[in-house]
């Protein structure tokens, strides 16, 4: 049986900033509110993931208990996205936040 | 031999988050009365449960004044400022309910009371929190529960408001909480006292920080990320952005406050501040030129409360003690003028029509006379002019930021004070203005005793702060 094989963490942070930016440029570009809350999800979810790197990094458990409340808003932030995502496009056609700018910014 | 569990904490603990946990399950029982009640009585009595809920809180956390104590593992402090701010926070939430007459259908009414609450609770939260975890909690319960609340009238622009503050305030939530992940990683803890310490990574905890304060700048809606704020207010029905304008700012301040004072390494805390100071600038030119182009009383409030939130972080800069004693007395003075206009904008209401438009105001001097000295009063406040307490807050805020060797952000203060005057004088023209068409007659709404409740208490206080600075003098000591 291989030893497990040991990942320096610096490789965590980098996976992580990219998601992270990954996240950011979906909300900045995509004009479709269902991918942009998914965007967000990644936002969130690299953030767990540096969290949980940093907790093994610190030996301090507090980044992942962190990470469990993270998963738990970010659900509830799903269910109150998409409901409020139905309720607006109810009668639209099509889904496009451009087509939601009845509001003059 | 059978294990034991033992809990890490003990009354004390549950004794200082009990006012938290009053609002937090108030809740409960509204939703109780509104099942149970017939239709007729159900809005009076859900209004009246959270109500009484939101004082019996106020009161239990006023007893816990002079008893600093740090509960679960240092996850929230209660003294001082926690108490401050939980007071605002406690009155902030029942202006908001005396506005609530017509917020809804009557079948919606219970629901959105009870979400109001949770979100009070969640502001409450912040107030104390003094770890990442629970301002993150903290800030979640009282977003969540306001995006329901924007999409909550009958009209198309309530759920695009809803669906743009989502969207937006997630993102800016993302950022905050990677932000957080930094400075974990930065100082290894979660505890904002042990991060005064120099951290391992100097570069890391920089750029944390720097992502923390973005998403409290979007909070506070803060130029340059105030776009969002002018269509949400517009949006959202008039109770909830009222409680928006005052709970939202006042639980974000205080874990900005927090931040800044108790939670950066004395050698760079000021440098890591400074853009901090520079967004406070900018929100007081831009939110107070925005203003000028109103038309709308919710947006041109939106657009001010974007220029008062620049005065009150102004306060902070240098982070002395005065300067806090005064930020908390300025954002005081704002809760009562803002509120007051926004009881004012209520009065003004019908029922499938919020007044809120400047038509509604043309001519109001000459039909309801009392009405429109009072809005004339609170928009002279918002203004800083004598003798309101927006003038008195004002004045202390020059005062601490030359103190502290911001002269520049005096300067840039006066200068937005002078623009903004001009915004404001629009809608007391057109109040007083004589022959402008044919004035509208508005029929008032019949539940119209509690908004004048709300415009009674806040031009009394409006007019009672000018000549009463706030000293709450051992504030500051409790902070860290």
């Amino acid at each position: 049986m291989n030893a497990p094989m040991d990942v320096d963490v610096s490789y965590y942070i980098v996976l992580s900033t990219v998601i992270f930016f990954i996240g950011v440029g979906g909300v900045i570009l995509r004009r479709n509110p269902l991918i942009m809350l998914m965007a967000i999800e990644l936002m969130f979810n690299a953030a767990n993931l540096a969290l949980i790197a940093f907790a093994r990094v610190w030996i301090n458990n507090a980044g992942q208990i962190f990470a469990f409340l993270v998963i738990t808003v970010a659900a509830s932030e799903a269910a109150i996205g998409l409901a409020i995502v139905v309720v607006v496009f109810r009668r639209a056609k099509n889904v496009d936040v451009d087509e939601v700018a009845g509001l003059r910014g | 031999m059978p294990s034991t569990l033992t809990i890490p904490w003990g009354n004390a603990d549950w004794n200082a988050i009990l006012p938290l946990g009053v609002v937090a399950l108030t809740p409960l029982l509204v939703i109780l009365a509104d099942l149970l009640l017939p239709r007729s009585l159900r809005r009076s009595v859900v209004l009246a449960l959270a109500a009484l809920g939101l004082i019996y809180a106020g009161f239990l956390a006023a007893r816990g004044w002079g008893h600093p104590y740090s509960a679960f593992g240092g996850g929230f402090v209660t003294g001082g400022f926690t108490i401050v701010f939980q007071e605002i926070v406690i009155a902030g939430a029942l202006f908001s309910l005396l506005l609530a007459t017509h917020l809804g259908r009557d079948d919606q009414a219970g629901g959105a009371v009870a979400l109001l609450l949770w979100s009070a609770s969640g502001a409450m939260l912040m107030a104390g929190a003094a770890n990442l975890m629970t301002i993150f909690l903290g800030l979640e319960l009282l977003s969540l529960a306001l995006y329901c609340l924007c999409g909550l009238a009958a009209r198309p622009s309530a759920r695009e408001a809803a669906l743009k503050y989502l969207i937006l305030s997630s993102t800016a939530s993302g950022f905050m909480l990677y932000g957080m992940a930094l400075l974990f990683g930065a100082t290894g803890s979660v505890q904002l006292s042990a991060f005064a310490a120099p951290a391992a990574s100097p570069m890391l905890f920089t750029l944390g920080s720097g992502l923390f304060l973005i998403g409290f700048v979007f909070k506070l809606s803060l130029a340059p990320f105030h776009i969002w704020t002018p269509d949400v207010y517009e949006g959202a029905p008039l109770p909830v952005t009222a409680f928006m304008s005052v709970v939202t700012k006042a639980g974000a301040l205080a874990v900005l406050a927090r931040f800044a004072y108790a939670a950066l390494p004395q050698a760079n805390a000021q440098a890591i501040l400074v853009p901090l100071w520079i967004v406070a600038a900018l929100s007081m030119i831009v939110g107070n030129v925005g203003a000028l182009a109103q038309t709308d009383v919710k947006r041109l409030l939106a657009y001010s409360g974007t220029a008062q939130l620049g005065y009150v972080v102004a306060a902070l800069a240098g982070t002395t003690s005065l300067g806090l004693r005064y930020a908390i007395f300025y954002l005081v003075a704002y809760m009562f003028m803002n509120l007051g206009a926004f009881a004012v904008v209520a009065l003004l209401s019908r029922e499938h029509e919020e007044g809120s438009h400047l038509s509604a105001y043309a001519g109001l001097g000459y039909r309801q006379p009392v009405l429109a000295a009072l809005m004339t009063f609170f928009l002279l406040a918002l203004a800083g002019l004598p003798p309101t307490a927006g003038f008195t807050g004002k004045l202390l805020i020059l005062a601490s930021s030359v103190d502290a060797g911001y002269a520049w952000l005096a300067v840039i203060l006066i200068v937005g004070t002078a623009i903004s005057a001009y915004a404001y004088l629009k809608i007391v023209l057109a109040m007083y203005a004589r022959g402008a068409g044919a004035p509208l007659q508005r029929a008032l709404h019949p539940a119209s005793a509690l908004p004048w409740l709300g415009v009674a208490i806040c031009a009394i206080a409006t007019f009672v702060l000018t000549f009463y600075p706030l000293a709450p003098s051992d504030v500051l000591p409790l902070v860290k």
